[in-house]
Order: C-alpha cells, then structure tokens, then sequence
C-alpha cells in the first residue's frame, strides 16, 4: 500500500496559523509539516496552504511493480508484547501483520494508516479519530471503533512491566488505578472514536505512531503476535528464528485493504558487527541495511550500493547521574560541559556525520526549537570551577557500551576531560551486559533514538520520577515549564517556554550533548521505498524490486 | 570391555550433573537473573518490576530446587496471576491448569526446558544446530586428517631431511595460529572486494566482479558449496592439521628407528614398501588417539568459526546463550559438549586396544 491521501481536515484554524508563520518565515517547511499534520490535517492539504504542490506530500515513493523477494539485514529478536517493545527491529517484522493507526513519514508529517483521519479541537485536548473502513483482520474479523478502543485501554495499562505506551499516553492514564481514565476514551459509533485528555496534549499522534503502538485485534491485546498471527496487515510470518533470521510471506487467505508489492522478505540476523554485515553484503547474503554505521558508510557505497541519508534527532548523551556523588554538585557538572567541545565529539565519534548539538536534546529539527546563545568551550575555567567545586582530584570513571560510535564519543569526551587536566577512567561493557544499569551509572553514555518533538523526548527522560530519566534530574521548576509546553498548542508560544526549559537544562548541565546523527541505510540498485526512516521504520507492504 | 564401558558411562553422567550445575548455579546469580530479565521483558525495566518479573517467571525460589526442577526430580513450579487469574507454570502450556499438566517437566522426562532467547523449546533448537555443526566437522575433519597424516608421514619417514624441515614449519606455524587469527586473514586475503587477492583476479578478467570466496557462510546454511564453505572449513582444518601433523611426525620418526625396520632395510627392502608396509600401521596408533583428542578441541573451534563466518551452529549457539544467560540453552549445550568429549574418548579408548595388541582394558 502507498500512502494514499484520505478524508483529512482540509484545514484547522491553528493550522492555518501555522501556515501564516510559516510564509513568514517563522517556521521551516518540516516544522509547519509536523505541526499541521498533527492536528488532523492531511499532508496534502498542508502543503497546499503553504502554496506547495501536494504531489510533494507523497514524498519521493515510486509505485513499484509486483512480486518478488527481499532480503534485509537486520536483528531478529525474540517477539512479544507490542506495547513492550523496546527496539524498532521487534516493530519492523511484524508491521506487515501488525498495522498502526498513524505512521510518521520522513519528512516529518504524520499519514493515516488505519486511521482515515483525526481532528483535534482547538486547544487541543479532544481528538476526533476517524476509523479507516473497510479494513478487516486475517481471521476474517472486521476492523473496528472498538479495536481502536481497546488497543488504547491496552497501551494505558500502567500495570504491564515495561509498557512504555503508558507514558506516551500521557494524562490519558489515572495515576490512581494505573488504567485509562474514565471516560477518556469513548467510541461514538463503528467508525469514530474520540480521546479527550484533562488538559491538552499535543503528543498524542506522535505517540501512537511510534513503534510500540502496534494495533493488534481487541481480544488479543497483551500477546505476542508470533502466537496468532491475527493483524490487518497483507502479509504473515512464515519462519522466525530469533538471532538467524524470519521470513514473511505475501497472506493468500486475506484480503489486504491497500497494496502490497512483493510476495517474500526475509529479515536475516547477522549480529552485531558492522563488519560481518559488510562480509554478508559483499557474499551477496542481503539485499538492504537495516541501518549503516560508522566507517561502514563509506565502505558499503565503495561497493556500489546506493546511500540513503536522513538528518534526525537521533543522539548520544554522556551524562552524569546526579544522584552519584560528586554528579550532585552543579559546579562538577558544569566543569565537565565547560571542558567538552561537541565539534570534535562530532569529528570523532561519527566522523561528522551530523550536526553539533547544545546539550539540551532539543534539536533544530523539532517544530519547538529555541535558538540560544552559542556554547562556550574553556578548558582553564573548567579545571578552576572544578577545583573550586573541592573536586579537583576526583576519578571520573566514564561507563560506555562497547560498540562502535557511542565507544568513540564517550573517548573523545574522556579525553578532552584528561585536556582539562581532569584524571578520567574509561570502562567499556559488551552489549549483552550495558543495558541493566544503564539508568544507574554514575556517568556514562546512552543513544536515544529520534522523536518528532522537542516535548517529547523531555517528558520520557528529563521529568522528574520518569523510568527512563537517567540523569537522576529532578527539578520541579523544569516539570512545571514542560506541563506548561504540552499543553500550548501554538508553536511560537511553545518556544517561549521552551526557551526557558532548554536553558534550564544548560544552565542545571544536566548531561553532555554533544551531535545529533545523520542515519544511513545502503540498499542495491533495483531495491524500491527503502530510503532510511528517521525512526529505523521499515514498512514492508511499501518496498519493492524493479522487475 | 562391558563393565568398562559402563564405568564411563558412569563418569559421563557424573562429569554432566556436575558441569550443569556448575553452569546452573552461574546463570542463577542474581545480577544475571537480572540481566535475563532485561533482555527478555524491556532493556529499560527498573528494580520492582525486574524483582516481580523475575519471582513471575518461576526464577524466584531455592537455587536448589529449581536445578531439582531442571533435571525432573523436583514438581515443576506454578503460579497464579493475581490480575487475570491465568495459570503460568513451567510444565504448562498455554491456557493450561495445574490439573491437565504433568507435574513434573524436568531432564528425566526428556525435557530440555525452554531456551528464552530463542523463544522456542531447546530440543526444537538444539538438533538442527548440531547438525549444521555436524556438516562443518565432518568437512574440516575430511581436510584435516588425511592432509595431516600426509604431511606427517612424509616429515616422519626421513628426519631431519630438508622435505621434513619445511613440512614441520609449516605444520608449526598452522597450528600456532589460533583460528580468529587464520580466519581474519582468509577473509582478508579471499574475500574482500577492496582488499586481497579478488580486486587483482578481478583486474586481470579471472573474476568478472565480488569476491573469489564468501566470507560469510550464512549461505552454506541452506546448501554448502565450494565458494561458501572454503574458508570456515580450512580455518578450523588448518589448526588441528599442524597439531595431528606433529603428532604423527614423531610416532613415525620413532617407528622408523625401531629394529625391525633396521632389519627390513638390511633384507633389502625397497623404502617405499618400508614405509608402507612396516611402518606406517605402527606409526599411524598415535595420532590415532590425538585424532579423536580432536573432536573436543573442535569444538571450542566452531564456537570462534561460526561466530565469525556467521553460520548458526551448535558453537554459535553457545555464544548466544553465553550472552544472553539463556539458562536452560546453557545447559542444554553443557550436557551436548560432556557428551561428545567423553563418547570420543570412549571410541579412542577402545579404538587403541584394536590397534594395538599389547594394551588390554580389565
């Protein structure tokens, strides 16, 4: 199925305000894109209020022909819970059974997928969705409001380890039951189902077009996919080996609601080493990456596979847990931002494949970005604030994973630490190890993958309290200011607030952010829609080969 | 012959409740109970819910007990989930109840258990992983010894001749390359695009494009061929070959001095039927028992090989299992490897006492 453009909103009055600021160059093109589109407007017609050709809107996707096979490298992990995901390869498998209601594009905006459309209303704190009809399930079930419904109570369920929906959910989850609030979600008939929020939430959309938001039938919310293999998708899993590879093939017995291209993909695991991913590609192994890195890049396109590039805000954070000693003294932390200059964390860790960041993990891409002065860099003052702090003879031991580019940022931090006249240790753990601790070390280094706005990623790792705040920040302050930012749904007053959240971030030196990522995937000529996602999204019903 | 055979089969069982719990007690260490836990719910779990997914998943009692479990002599254990009243158990299946399923589900009963990386019953996994290593030995072994006893035959049968100097070097330095040594520079040298022998057989029309051969066996998975399964099989022949190559050196280099040879060569004899026909038998019950000394040392070979070529076999496995503390894959392995180490002693034991008449087993 291409995406197809569908019964949007031809337009929102806020929207249309974004389109004025936009004209007057207050927004870029991908800001307006991701705001309007999250307000219910279609990417058609908001590319038409800003006087673009919707032909742009379906981005650079080809209708390629019918039939044949594809093979991608990727991981092959062990399945479960959607809602419990926690890596986009677990998504990527099962997208061909398992729909979304809402995928995001990779230019930014947002694209009905079994969702026609959805309107919010004016502050934003009540969504109108539009169920796609006609759309039914691989057991013959027809897909309804209350699919929709369900799946929502499903991924407010607080109580469910490791369900990271939750927290996309937002004020949509009682604190006090752990469940979804009274009310909140309300099916109105077949085809309708409306979510009203205490107060306005302008995350809603990005959030259930992110990977874990897998839409499964309303009976089987909680299970394992590879256990039934109901979904509304065109295609089902023959074969799953976790750590080798899965196969999945076009669904006889289903009558897909869209189009589907080819007949057979096959995910094959060739584990963790770029290099081996290299040996596979060069033995003819794939036919596309999942994801290229490093000096990989340019090896892949040596060997005459085409380069796909997308610019995300994707990264690496070195942070200090602050609730590590020294980490909990503002003035070790400032020191350490002080003696960091993120060029050369750039220059090293990634080769600059990216642009340098500000250490506030808001990113120019987000729609809420707020320009601050620029950072300075002093190594003498560093080492003075340092001593001044009472700790200048302090072993900083700097935890890192051992792979390939986090490794060598986490290096190049430690060394420009050792410039300062700072004594630092490196530690690095093997992969299979890092991520038990990886909130509790008292300095080290974590990728976060790319989210469509600035909010987002505050709320899941800055909020005080949060599972995944590794940074052992609290501050009411900042929790109060980003409360405020989820609810305004104006991007010029967001970016007020903003503004003072991202300084409140610089000014605390809650972590070192040193570059966003540029990401590459390589695929052969002939492979069709196989550009890199921002998010690593690979949806197979749209890939194709050339005949 | 009978009861001997029966003591070490005695031993093997022996030796294989010993590793496993070896192995067992390892895995059940706390923080790689933790680390089970992170990997099979969510990386990002936090201290409760690793401590209730952990007392959920039956990881919860007396280490003790659960091995008890694990071999069959213990019930296995069950749990009612407080929330939906569903039945969660070690010998449950899906959906089942207490009352439908076999109390116990252990070793004894000829369950593997269940292997939480894979997400799949270890019996299911670990046949089809043998086999594929059972592919890969029997090739490396069919390169390996004959090419081995050649070498060795022919440096043993004139010591210190310059053909036994150059083939004892070479044999020296085969197997003092441990194979992530060879095996990087098979790849290197053969199966590089950019580096290599390819790019000059390429510039000279050999080769129209890719590389002379795969370096990465992954295909050899589903139909081993030449150009696939080469390299693997020459890195893991190429060590053992300098080992068995030496060993068979010297037992012949002894059995050539001996008096009857001497006596042979005094008949008249030619040399070649000296060496055929009078020394070779003798000289060739040495690296009898260092061949199937071997089977072990191989493998600790495939761990590195497969892992490396990425063919999924039963070394592969192990690796997978090692790094993700899939308990019941790791014992699984544990009591595979026991087994093929002792069963080949057992055959070179034997094997010895029909080679060579004067020894005999009481």
């Amino acid at each position: 199925m291409l995406p197809t453009t569908t019964q949007h909103l031809e337009n929102h009055p806020v929207a249309e305000m974004y389109a004025e600021e936009y004209k007057a160059g207050q927004l870029s093109r991908r800001e307006f894109l991701v705001r309007s589109t999250a307000l219910g407007v279609s990417a058609a017609a908001a590319y038409s209020m800003i006087g673009l050709s919707p032909a742009m809107a379906g981005g650079h996707m080809v209708t390629p022909p019918m039939g044949g096979s594809l093979r991608i490298q990727m991981e092959v992990r062990a399945q479960k819970d959607p809602r419990t995901y926690d890596w986009s390869q677990l998504a990527n498998v099962v997208r061909g059974t398992l729909e979304y209601l809402v995928e995001s594009r990779a230019d930014g905006s947002f694209a009905g997928v079994l969702l026609e459309g959805w309107e919010a209303n004016e502050d934003a704190s009540q969504y109108t969705l539009r169920v796609r009809q006609g759309v039914t399930f691989n057991n013959g079930d027809a897909f309804t409001a209350e699919d929709v419904a369900a799946n929502f109570r499903g991924w407010c369920d607080a109580t469910v380890e490791g369900n990271s929906m939750a927290a996309r959910m937002g004020a949509l989850v009682d604190p006090e039951t752990n469940q979804a609030r009274e009310g909140a979600i309300e099916v109105v008939d077949d085809y309708t189902v409306v979510v009203t929020f205490p107060a306005s939430d302008i995350t809603l959309i990005a959030g259930i077009a992110d990977y874990p938001a897998a839409v499964q039938h309303r009976d089987l919310i909680g299970t394992n996919p590879l256990d039934h293999g109901v979904g509304t998708g065109a295609y089902r899993v023959t074969d799953y080996e976790v750590g080798v590879s899965a196969r999945l093939e076009k669904n006889p017995d289903h009558t897909y609601w869209g189009d589907a291209y080819l007949d057979e993909i096959v995910f094959i695991d060739l584990g963790q080493d770029p290099a081996a991913w290299f040996a596979g590609a060069e033995a003819g192994e794939f036919d596309m990456t999942y994801e290229t890195v490093g000096e990989f890049v340019d090896l892949f396109s040596a060997i005459g596979w085409t380069q796909s590039e997308v610019v995300t805000a994707a990264t690496v954070v070195i942070r200090p847990n602050q609730n590590n000693a020294p980490y909990d003294n503002v003035m070790v932390r400032k020191a350490i931002q002080l003696a960091v200059d993120p060029q050369v964390c750039l220059d090293l860790g990634i080769n600059g494949q990216g642009i340098v960041a500000e250490h506030h993990h808001v990113c120019p891409i987000h729609p809420e970005y707020a320009e601050l002065p620029p950072l300075t860099v002093d190594k003498d003052a560093a080492a003075a604030m340092l001593a001044e702090a009472g700790h200048a003879d302090h072993v900083f031991e700097i935890v890192s994973i051992d792979d390939d580019y986090r490794r060598n940022t986490t290096d190049a931090v430690a060394a420009q630490l050792r410039d300062a006249g700072m004594t630092v240790e490196r530690t690095v753990i093997p992969g299979s190890t890092f991520w038990n601790d990886w909130t509790t070390y008292p300095f080290s280094s974590t990728n976060w993958n790319h989210r469509e706005l600035g909010v987002i990623v505050l709320n899941l790792a800055y909020r005080s309290g949060v599972a995944w705040n590794e940074f052992g920040y609290a501050n009411p302050e900042f929790d109060a200011l980003l409360d405020q930012a989820n609810g305004i749904a104006d991007a010029d007053g967001r970016r007020e607030v903003m503004a003072q959240l991202q300084q409140i971030l610089q000014e605390d030196a809650v972590t070192l952010q040193p570059y966003w990522r540029s990401l590459f995937r390589h695929y052969r000529d002939g492979v069709l829609n196989a550009e890199m996602h921002p998010k690593f999204e690979i949806n197979v019903h749209y890939l194709g080969v050339e005949a | 012959m009978a009861f001997f055979i029966l003591r070490r089969v005695g031993v093997m069982v022996l030796t294989a409740l010993c590793l496993t719990f070896v192995v067992f007690f390892l895995t059940n260490l706390y923080p790689n109970l933790e680390k089970l836990a992170k990997t099979q719910g969510n990386a990002r779990m936090t201290d409760t819910e690793v401590a209730s997914w952990i007392d959920r998943n039956g990881y919860g009692g007396p280490m003790i007990l659960r091995y008890g479990e694990w071999l069959g002599v213990m019930p296995g254990w069950v749990r009612e989930d407080p929330v939906n009243g569903e039945w969660r158990g070690r010998c449950l299946e899906r959906g089942q109840t207490p009352e439908d399923a076999p109390r116990y589900c252990g070793l004894l009963q000829g369950d593997l258990g269940f292997s939480t990386v894979s997400d799949d019953e270890v019996s299911n996994i670990i046949g089809g992983r043998l086999a594929l290593t059972g592919v890969l030995m029997f090739w490396a072994f069919a390169v390996m010894v004959p090419s081995a006893l050649l070498v060795g035959v022919l440096a043993g049968m004139r010591e210190g001749s310059r053909l036994d100097r150059s083939l004892s070097t070479l044999a020296i330095g085969s197997t003092a390359t441990p194979e992530y040594v060879s095996g990087v520079i098979f790849i290197v040298l053969l199966a590089s695009s950019q580096a290599g022998l390819s790019p000059l057989l390429v510039e000279w029309g050999w080769l129209d494009g890719g590389t002379l051969f795969l370096g990465s066996a992954r295909s050899a998975m589903d139909g081993p061929n030449f150009w696939n399964f080469t390299l693997p099989v020459m890195t893991i022949a190429l060590y053992g070959m300098g080992y068995i190559a030496r060993m068979t050196r010297a037992s012949m280099a002894e059995v050539m001095t001996a008096q009857y040879i001497r006596t042979a060569r005094l008949k008249g004899v030619s040399f070649r039927n000296i060496v055929l026909k009078h020394a070779l038998r003798n000289a060739l019950i040495a690296p009898f028992t260092v061949i199937m000394l071997q089977f072990p040392w191989l493998l600790t070979g495939v761990v590195i090989v497969e892992t490396l070529f990425n063919y999924n076999g039963f070394g592969w496995t192990l690796v997978q299992a090692a790094s993700n503390n899939d308990i019941e894959l790791l014992l699984a392995c544990s009591i595979v490897a026991v087994f093929v180490v002792l069963v080949t002693q057992l055959i070179s034991d034997i094997g010895y006492v029909f080679l060579n008449p004067r020894i005999r087993i009481s």
